[in-house]
Formats: C-alpha cells, structure tokens, sequence
C-alpha cells in the first residue's frame, strides 16, 4: 500500500482530533497582498484602495454568481521572504484571487506558488518583464511592463528633445534600473549621445554631488528611473544648485507627492503615463466615489487594482463559477472593460496593450499630455 | 580659476553640509557611548522625530500667520529640542535604566527594539507616505564665470555650517566649563569611581540623553528643511552614517564626531563626482573599515589601556 | 493611602505631562495633505487616553506593584538548573513536536515552520559567534547572502544541484568569513561591531551594484528546489525526461508535499547545525571559545592565540550562515539584495540575544517564537512591528539573560 503524505496527514489530523472544522464560507474570497506597513506602504495603500473599493461596489450590486466578494488584506512589506509566507498562506486558507504583489521582487518568487497551485494572481504593480516571461498560467497583470514603457520614452526623448548630452540615472532597484536600461536602450539606438548612467542609493537624500556632476558634464537632459521620493530631491536640489536641465521619468514618479517635495521645480518635468484613468470622464463616478471616502484615486495603482478586481469579477461570471483554472482560461480569452480601459491579456499575462502617454507635470501637481 | 578646482571647490562644499548633518547626530552617539559605554541605536530615531516636529511646528506657525524667517526657526528649534529632549530622557529612563549593569548586548538589543518601536509609532500616527517641507530659506551666492560652471553656496547651507559650529561650540563650552560639564566628564572616566564621590550618576546620564536628543532635533530640523522630504525611515539610513561617523572620529570624542561626519561626508561626495552615486556607500563602510584598521581606536579616539 | 497620594501626586501629574509631550506631535496632530497644501489636524483622543493611562499607572503603583509583584515574569520561565536537568528531555520533545509537524499543521503553518527553521539555523551560528566566542557581529547576513547566491550562481552557470552546491555554499561563505574575519578580529568589542555591520552592508551593495555577476537588483530567479535523489517536487518535470516525486510513486500531485519535503530539509540541516555546534562546543576549541569570552588576557598567557581562536569562531559561524543561504534560496526560488539587509542581521541577533546567549535550547525557541510572533500578530497589521519592538524591549527588561539562559559549566569549592 501506498501512502500519501495526503492520507497520512488525514489520518494523523483524525487521531489527534485537531482537524479544523469545515467552514461553510459562501463568499468568494480575494486575497489583495501588498505592502501594509513598512517603507512602501504608501504604495500598498493605494493598491488596498483601488481593490477595496471595487469589491465594495460589486457587492453593492449584488456580487457575482450571487455571491459576495471578501475583502482579506494581506501584508508582505514588500519582503520576499514576507511574500512566500503569504502565498502559502493564500493557498492554505483555500483562498482562489490574489490581487497583488506590489513589488517586484516580491511578485515573483510568490508567482511561483501561485501558478503551482492553481491560483489566479492579478498584479496591479509589478512591471517587471520577467515576471510573465516564465510561461506562467495563473498569472497576470493589469499594469504595463518596463519594457512597453521604456521604449516609448526613448523614442519621445529621441524625436523630440534630441538632447545634445543625455545622462540616465535610477535608483538601482528592479524596477528603476529595468527601465533605465530600456531607456538607454532606445535612446542609443536612435544616436542620443548618453554620456552618464548611473544608480543612486535608495533613501539617499543628498544628491548634490551628482547634481554638481551632471552640471559639470553639461547634461542637457535627465531622464531618471525610479520613484518620486528621489526624483523629487534631485529636482529641487538641481534647481537650487542652478542646473536647469529636462527631466524625465517613468508612472512611478507621476504622484502628486512629486509636486509636495520638489515645489516649483516640478515644472515641466516630463513623465510617461497610463493615459489618466481618474482624469478619463468615463471614470467621474468612480473618482467622486473615492473623494466621497476621502481617498486619492489619481495614485499610479489604485485603477489597475480596481481593475484587477473587476477582471476577475467578469471572468468569474463569465465562467459561471469560482474555478480558477477556468477563470484563468476565460480571462486568456475575454475582453473586459474596466477604469483603464478594454483589456486583454496575452498568452503570457501581459495586457496586449496597455499605451503610455507622454505628459508635461506642473508645479501644481497637475498633467498635460506632452505635444 | 580653473573650471576643475571650480567643481572641487563646489564638491568640498556639498561633502561639508552632509558632513556637519552627520556630525550633529553623530555627537548624541559619542556622548552617550563615552559615558556609559552603549551604543544608543535608537538615537536615528529621535532625529527622525525631531524633523517631524520641525514640520509640524513649521507649518503650524504658518497657520498662524508668522512670515518672519528667523522667529520661525527660533521658535521651532526652541520647540523641537524641547520635544527631543524629553523623548530622549523617557528613552533612557523606560529602555536604557533598568538594563544598567547588564552586559552591553542586552541594551543593545533593547535599542534596537525601541529603535522599532519608535519608528512604527511613528508611522501609525503621521503615516508611512513622505511628506515634503517647503525651503524655508531659499537663495544663495554664487561664484565663477558667467558663461562657465558656477559653484553655488546656498544660505541653508551657510546657516548649517553655522548652526553646526555654534553648537559644537556650545556643547563644548558646556562640557569643559560648567559644572554638570564636569561631573559628565567625571562619569566618562569611571562611572563608579564618579557615583562614589558624590556625583548624581543618573542625572548625568540623563542629561547625555537629553543632550544628544537635542542635537539630534536641530539636525532633524536642518535636514528638514534643505531636503525637503521626511518619512519614518530616515532615522535609520542616517542613524548608521553617523554612527559610523561617530566611529570613524572615534566614539566617545565630541571633536572626533565633528572630524568624522566632514570626513564622511567628504567620502561621500567625492565618490559620487568622481567614482559613481552607487558606490558611495561602500566607499564610507571602506573608508571606517581601513581607518580602524590602521587606528583601531578612530582618527582623535583615546588608545584605550587593557586592564587586568 | 492619603499619604500614598500625596507622595506619588505630583510626580503623576509630571509624567501625565511627559507623556502629553510624547503624543501630541506624533498622535495628536497629523499632517494632511490635500491638493499641495500642507495643513494640521488635531485628534485629543489618543493623547488623552494616554494621559490618563500614565497618570493612573504611575498614582496607584505601590498597589499595582504589590499585585504585579505576586506575578514575576521570570519566575514563570524556568531557572538555569531546572534547564541543564531536563535538557535533554526537552530538546527530544521539540524535535519529536517538530518531526510530526508537518502531518499535522495546515500548509501556510508548515511554510511559516521552515521559515522558523532557517533562523534557526542562523540563530545557531551566530551564537557560536555570539554566544559562545563573545564576537558581536552586526553583519551576519553577509555570509547569509553569500550562502545565497553561491547556490544560484553555481547552479546558473554550472547547472550543480542543490545538495552539490550545499557544501560549496558551506565553505565558501566559511571562506568569506575568514576573509573578513582576519583584518578586523584584533579590533575590540563595540568597533568590531560596527565593522562587521560595514562588511554586511558592503557585501549586498556590491551584490547590488555588481549587475553582470549577480543580476544586480534583478536578482537571479528560476532556482530549483532540492530533489529526493534526483526526484523533483514540481507539478512537471522541469528537464526532458526527468522524473517527478509524484510520478516516481504514483501519487497524485499535491503542492503541500513539496513544502513538507523542504521543511524536512530544513529540519535536517537544522539538527545537523545543532549537533555540530554542539559537539564543537565540548571540543578544545568550543572550550578556548568561551575562556576567550570570558578573559582575553588570562587566554593570552595560557598560550592560546586569540586571533586564530577567534577565526575559527568566526569562520564556522559564517559556514552555518552560508548553509541557511543555500536553503533559503531554494525555498525562495528568486533572490535578490533586498532579502539581505541590516534588520534581517538585527533579527538574527535579537534571536541570539533572546534566547540567552550561548543557550542553544533558547536561541531555537527565540528562533520559533520571533518568526510566529509577526504570524501571530498579522491580525494586528500596522501594530505588528509596533509589538515586535516592545516585545524586544521588555524582555530585555524582565528577563536580560534571555529566554533559557546558558549553564555556564561551573565548580564550587568545597566549604
């Protein structure tokens, strides 16, 4: 005879009378992982935002199948260790949804899991390309990748701009650097002189010695990849310093927060874009639901997240039941309409289009589209 | 001058300013470490505190309607280093007393806890998102060819070097000439030694907590106010360079803090202008490294006798 | 008790003040911040409740301390001879707890138990560093993290499996460990710490910044989990014509085996971490480790030469580090610097220091119960790390010499 660990485990958990008893849970649970506390829980709030928010109006109107959709917020803080702790706990409690990870680094290694056991992972953050470059069958994204994203700021700077000396500058984590590299990429290939690349520390503040740098080396174009804390000192420093440069950057400097630190010096700051979901009139119901909360919607994540929720609502219906491996396969073949959009997904995950928008930032936290 | 020396001279300058922030936080580690031999590594923390309530006061004057630049800066260093102080004196008193005698791990420990503690206490009540400071004091001089590169010295940066040296001055009055001054140097020398002759040990103690948190506070505030961006974790980052600084100068010397937060912060500039920004950490650790190799005690640190 | 009052009166009244003063920029008012303008809002409440929390806490603590004081924290832990009677008897109940474990714990309790375990076995080689030499090192996860990546890397660009990276990941991070070891060991206490805590940062910078190498903060992904001879736990053969655990023995694919699989590998490794530190420990050099502890320079005179008897310390520590590496990266699958910073080095030592320092029973309970603690308190969210640092202080406070102190091996003299 051949035991399963299986039926060794049933056995033993019925000898020592520990099994837990069966719940009779109706709803459908989707689990929203981010960062809750710790460094980036900024950037967790807006995810737990956007996905609260649609599973909040979903019940409103009654749930899918007719049943409710739950809420279960967990935390990773954004540490990889955090995020295996969490995805096994996903599968434990049975739950079939994941929203998340925020990070990148975290995203992946819990991706892993997900897929394994057959649970549907929809991350609203993570841009990294090779989260979806892994023939993965359970995992998405509602968010666009680096290397989409790249390109269309490469060739901007290169049609447009045309800088006479170029430097590239991030802040050495996955995300940054991935698109820096893009970046540079592109901007070489169509003969943009970059005559600086290079990584900054993450929480530096003082940027003043590269600022001097940059000055010396007659930069006339910044373009930098990373998050708005840095990019934010390293405007109102350069402005202070009297290096009057363009500068560029990717959706995660596009935060008002960029206004709050760099003032003035945000001016003119170009950044790429998902074209403004909360600025879309499509939308206005939605943004005055999150103002109504006292919540920003206009935070790079909180649409997709939304969306994500959204995505696995529709697919669910679609299929009828909560089966993830069926709702995958829907979701692999379905259109959806969601805040950022009609969306689908390639045989990878990925969103098979997902545009960025090239925008011009003012001081007062607004955005134009760039001409 | 020539356009090199220019970027030299404004490269000295931008080490300077990173230096002398250092070097404020830094004396809060050397007092404490000199007198009762503990490294307070929940000191990170009350500069981080004292920046937020350099914010809160900031703006609360603005509130108010107060423009004059010098009566805000004086009513929020005033209300800053009040706050620090007694966050620095309940510090020692609920984490660091009733440890007192246990080997130094044990405390260590405890402010590494307390360092936890602080800053998610933080983080509950102001939040994790970054919230940025308006300069204050904008403006500056600046020198060199019209067409060519221009060093720039802000007036933050002048009011920096100048609070720093004031302070420095201060504090180093304070400890050579009165009283209190020194019975801490008193307890620095032999703790016992000073209890037994009368000196009130605790208060002493307390005192170099309260100190330091102070300092800690303008340095907070200073910082505050020329970068522009707090959050509850720059306590950490900042508290590591100054400790190391702290080291580096050799810990337990109030002028060996001030000489290793420049010379940190000269590290640092110098490896971003002619290495590259990423390498710049590992440069200061290098550079902490190679000194307590060549002078295991730090650059002015006493060479300490081994008793049997 | 009118007495009483008037004795603790003002100096509550003081204290309620104090703590107006701690609260009132922190929880009383916040920053809010709409639409580029800074502004405050005020909330008494917390302030308020704190106030009057201190204020009663410090007016009635004579009585209070009389009823505490019937309860003492650290009589209910057990006392250091109570623990050298029933060592033994203790350790083979948690290994028999953890053996039987996995069959009946849910899988999210499983994962959370090898996590356990890998600090385990870090908290095991930092107490030989800690602990028994009396090194106090700051920057233990560098030799995590060199552990780490020699497994990826080897098995990237070599393809070697992970039983035969294990001992190259054990001697290489052994080898680092000397490396590092050997400059800085003559420096004394406090500046070897923070020497040590340089070396840790150094090491996941150059990690980070080293891009061709390491993958710098892409990390390196895809790494294999560790096979049952040559067996894979996967859902599908990872190579063309491998064969999987579950095909192999005709079960039907179940997830929670490969997990159980890695928390008996981690079990295993961590038991041979025990036992070899515990052997060492009764060997000369275990011996000249705590002499070395206790007087350098009664060592000296005796003829041992400290620098070498220190390396040694120093390098078998960082070889455990090395080996929680290796696994840690097969349990992940994907690591990258982030996994490597200074709080997991604090956490390490929080262990060690926890569990009483030299205490190989208490550095494994401080392990399980440092890594439960956060599970425990996720219901708690943003309190979760609020608790951790308290908890660290107050046992600090009530109970210094850690959970299950050390027996330090002792003779009396006869009366």
């Amino acid at each position: 005879m051949i035991l399963s660990t299986r039926s060794l485990k049933t056995m033993l958990l019925g000898a020592l009378a520990l099994s837990p008893l069966a719940q009779a849970e109706d709803a459908i649970k989707i689990a929203v992982v981010g960062p809750i506390t710790g460094p980036v829980a900024q950037y967790g709030e807006m995810q737990m935002i956007g996905a609260k928010m649609a599973i909040e109006q979903i019940n409103a109107q009654g749930g899918v199948i007719g049943k409710q959709l739950e809420y279960m917020p967990m935390d990773d803080v954004c540490e990889p260790k955090q995020a295996v702790a969490v995805a096994n706990q996903v599968v434990n409690d049975g739950i079939k949804f994941v929203v998340g990870h925020l990070c990148s680094g975290s995203t992946q290694p819990a991706s892993d899991i997900y897929d394994d056991e057959g649970v549907v992972m929809i991350t609203p953050a993570s841009t990294n390309p090779s989260i979806t470059q892994r023939g993965l069958k359970m995992v998405f994204r509602t968010i666009g990748t680096d290397d989409q994203q790249g390109p269309v700021a490469g060739k901007y700077i290169a049609e447009h701009i045309k800088p006479k000396q170029m430097a590239i500058i991030h802040d050495k984590q996955q995300y940054g650097q991935g698109i820096a590299e893009e970046v540079k990429k592109t901007v070489e290939a169509a003969g943009v002189n970059v005559v600086l690349f290079e990584g900054v520390n993450k929480g530096q503040t003082d940027f003043s010695a590269l600022i001097t740098k940059l000055k010396q080396a007659n930069v006339d174009f910044v373009y930098y990849g990373g998050y708005h804390p840095e990019l934010g000192l390293i405007l109102r420093q350069s402005k202070e310093q009297g290096f009057d440069a363009g500068f560029m950057g990717p959706e995660g400097v596009g935060n008002k927060a960029i206004s709050e630190i760099a003032g003035p010096a945000s001016e003119g700051l170009l950044v790429t874009l998902p074209a403004d979901f909360s600025t879309n009139p499509a939308n206005a119901d939605l943004v005055k639901a999150f103002k109504d909360k006292g919540e920003d919607p206009s935070g790079p994540f909180v649409m997709p997240s939304y969306a994500a929720v959204q995505v696995i609502a529709d697919a669910i219906k679609e299929v009828g039941a909560p089966d993830a491996e069926k709702v995958a396969e829907a979701m692999h073949k379905g259109t959806y309409e969601t805040p950022i959009g009609k969306i689908s997904f390639k045989e990878n995950g990925d969103l098979s289009e997902f545009e960025f928008v090239v925008f011009t930032w003012h001081a007062d936290g607004s955005k134009t589209p760039a001409q | 001058m020539s356009e090199t020396s220019l970027v030299l001279l404004q490269q000295v300058i931008n080490g300077l300013t990173l230096g002398s922030i250092y070097a404020l936080i830094a004396i809060g580690y050397t007092m404490v470490y000199g007198i009762i031999g503990m490294i307070n590594f929940a000191h990170g923390e009350v500069y981080m505190i004292g920046a937020y309530v350099g914010l809160l006061v900031i703006t609360a004057l603005g509130l108010l309607g107060i423009t004059s630049v010098p009566v805000i800066l004086l009513l929020t260093l005033a209300v800053c280093i009040l706050v620090t102080s007694v966050f620095g004196w309940t510090l020692e008193r609920v984490a660091y007393r009733p440890l007192r005698g246990n080997p130094r791990l044990v405390a260590l420990i405890s402010a590494i806890g307390m360092s936890i503690f602080l800053q998610n206490y933080v983080q509950i009540g102001q939040g994790a998102r970054d919230v940025a400071m308006q300069p204050l004091v904008s403006g500056g001089w600046r020198f060199g060819p019209a067409n060519g590169f221009q060093v720039y010295l802000s007036y933050m940066q002048v009011l920096i070097a100048v609070t720093t040296v004031l302070f420095m001055t201060l504090l180093t009055l304070f400890i050579a000439r009165s009283r209190m001054g020194r019975a801490c140097r008193a307890c620095a020398q032999d703790l016992d030694m000073a209890n037994l002759l009368g000196i009130d040990t605790d208060r002493v103690i307390s005192l170099t907590f309260v100190l330091g948190a102070g300092l800690a506070a303008v340095a907070g505030v200073l910082v505050g106010l020329y970068y522009g961006l707090i959050n509850p974790f720059i306590g950490f980052i900042a508290g590591i360079k100054a400790f190391t600084a702290a080291v580096l100068g050799g810990i337990g010397s109030i002028p060996g803090a001030m000489l290793g937060g420049l010379v940190l912060g000269l590290a640092e500039s110098f490896t971003s202008a002619y290495l590259s920004t990423e390498y710049k950490d590992v440069v200061a650790f290098l550079l902490l490294v190679f000194v307590l190799l060549f002078r295991p005690t730090g650059l002015l640190g006493k060479p300490d006798v081994e008793k049997v | 008790m009118d007495e009483l009052l008037r004795r603790h009166l003002p100096e509550s009244v003081v204290m309620a003040l104090v703590t107006a003063v701690l609260t009132i920029p922190i929880l009383g008012v916040r920053i809010h911040i709409e639409n580029l303008q800074v502004t405050l809002e005020g909330d008494g409440t917390p302030v308020y409740i704190a106030m009057a929390v201190v204020f009663l806490v410090r007016l009635f603590r004579a009585p209070l301390s009389q009823i505490t004081g019937m309860v003492r924290i650290d009589r209910l832990l057990p006392s250091s001879d109570w623990l050298t009677r029933y060592r033994t008897g203790l350790l083979a109940a948690m290994i028999v707890l953890a053996l039987i474990w996995p069959f009946v714990a849910s899988r999210g309790a499983v994962d959370i138990a090898t996590l356990a375990l890998i600090y385990v076995m870090l908290g095991l080689g930092l107490n030989i560093v800690v602990g028994f030499a009396g090194l106090l090192d700051l920057g233990y996860v560098a030799f995590y993290a060199v552990g780490a990546y020699s497994y990826a890397l080897l098995n990237q660009h070599f393809g070697l499996s992970f039983w035969e990276c294990l001992p190259i990941s054990i001697v290489l991070a052994g080898a680092t460990g000397c490396l590092l070891g050997f400059p800085v060991l003559r420096l004394r206490g406090d500046y070897l710490a923070i020497v040590t805590l340089g070396f840790g940062e150094i090491i996941r910078l150059l990690l980070n910044n080293l891009d061709e190498l390491t993958g710098g903060p892409d990390g390196i992904g895809n790494i294999p989990k560790p096979t049952l001879f040559g067996l894979e736990f996967a859902r599908r053969a990872s190579t063309e014509g491998g064969v999987t655990f579950h095909d192999f023995f005709g079960l039907r694919y179940d997830g929670a085996d490969t997990i159980i699989f890695l928390y008996l590998i981690a079990l295993l490794l961590a038991l041979f971490t025990l036992f070899v530190s515990n052997r060492l420990l009764r060997m000369p050099v275990g011996r000249a480790w705590e002499a070395l502890r206790e007087d350098e320079i009664a060592c000296r005179s005796l003829g041992l030469n400290p620098t070498l008897i220190k390396l040694s310390a120093f390098s078998l520590g960082a070889s455990f580090g090395g080996m929680a590496g290796a696994f840690f990266a097969a349990r992940q699958g994907f690591i990258n610097p982030e996994s490597f910073t200074f709080i997991e080095s604090a956490i390490v030592l929080a262990i060690v220091v926890l569990g009483g320092m030299g205490s190989q029973l208490g550095v494994i309970l401080a392990a399980v119960a440092l890594t439960a603690l956060p599970e425990v308190a996720r219901q708690f969210d943003e309190y979760r790390m609020l608790i951790f640092g308290l908890i660290m202080v107050l046992m600090m406070i009530w109970r210094p010499q850690g959970l299950l102190p050390a027996t330090r091996p002792r003779m009396e003299l006869p009366q």
